[in-house]
């Protein structure tokens, strides 16, 4: 596996492959890329408004539905503009289409 | 921690399972297993839109169509507290499910059940 | 597995992975699995401005059955060493076959 291992307990981003944006402590994982994530909050992002964050709580994702897993550099996610970020939600992923 | 550990942890509390085509069902968590297969009662479906609801009073879901499990916080404190019971009641090694994974070319997972993260 | 062996010669490289949602991912090649997961570092997700979602993310695995292209350094590749191989493979898993 190639390491997520590094990221255990620390605050990461993952991009579903509904292209949902999810941001949460990652707490476990296994061979499949099941993850376990906690205090998560997914972050909706819109052409007309403003980056909306929504509180989910303790989240388990499906490895199938994973598509990327990101190490946030918190500095620097604290430091930018969701209130005035503006784009369109990142597309599904379709397999096999 | 394994996120299948967190699963188990889970049976009989209430969890919210959002599926491929966006339905989504609230139950309490029954059963599970190593596929992911669930079987819920006293169940709340809603549509893909949001639009429409179905009380069930059981349902099975195969695993494989799962997307998502909300859960409630409080049981990631428990799986912590279920796993020291198992080392201290059978000396340690491997847990649950220590027949796992493929075979012994892998050495470097040999060790993962010990993790404490 | 010559994919995951080829790739693995490509660590420490400058890739660009093109994933199915179509988001592209430049970095450094830090790892790869026998699922071809790749972790990549130093990233940045090309036109950024309309992809703003990962902005804080320097970092970061994705998933193997995610990717549609890897975009790769040619200076870096040996194609007839590769060509090579893929012919041992195929050799080798026709006699695996027949045995």
């Amino acid at each position: 596996m190639s390491e997520i291992q590094a990221y255990v307990n620390e605050r990461v981003l993952v991009v579903t492959s509904d292209g949902r944006v999810i941001v949460g402590t990652l707490k476990g994982f296994d061979q499949v890329t099941n993850i376990v994530l906690a205090d998560c909050q997914e972050r909706i992002f819109s052409p007309d408004d403003g980056v909306e964050m929504a509180p989910l709580g303790l989240y388990f994702i499906r490895g199938d539905n994973i598509a990327v897993v990101g190490l946030v550099d918190q500095e620097q996610d604290s430091s930018l503009q969701f209130g005035a970020l503006r784009a369109q939600p990142l597309p599904e992923i379709l397999h096999g289409a | 921690m394994l996120p299948l550990s967190l699963m188990n942890t889970a049976k009989g509390r209430p969890i919210q399972v959002e599926l491929k085509n966006g339905e989504t069902y609230n139950g309490h968590l029954m059963q599970c297993d190593n596929f992911m297969n669930l079987t819920l009662r006293e169940v709340i479906q809603t549509s893909a839109d949001g639009e429409k609801f179905w009380r069930l009073s059981e349902c099975y879901i195969r695993g494989n169509t799962v997307k998502y499990l909300q859960m409630p916080p409080e049981i990631l404190d428990l799986v912590k507290e279920e796993r020291f019971q198992h080392r201290s009641g059978r000396g340690g090694r491997g847990g649950q499910r220590g027949g796992r994974g493929r075979g012994g070319q892998r050495g470097t997972w040999g060790g993962r059940g010990l993790t404490l993260n | 597995m010559l994919f995951y062996s080829f790739f693995k010669t490509l660590v420490g490289q400058t890739v660009t992975v093109e994933l199915k949602n179509d988001l592209s991912v430049v970095g450094t090649l830090v790892s790869v699995d026998q699922f071809l997961n790749i972790k990549l570092d130093n990233i940045k997700v090309e036109h950024e401005d309309q992809h703003p979602h990962m902005m804080s993310v320097k970092n970061c695995f994705i998933r193997g059955s995610v990717v549609r292209y890897v975009h790769l350094p040619p200076a870096a590749i040996d194609t007839a060493l590769l060509q090579d191989a893929a012919r041992r493979e195929s050799q080798q898993s026709t006699a695996t076959a027949k045995a």
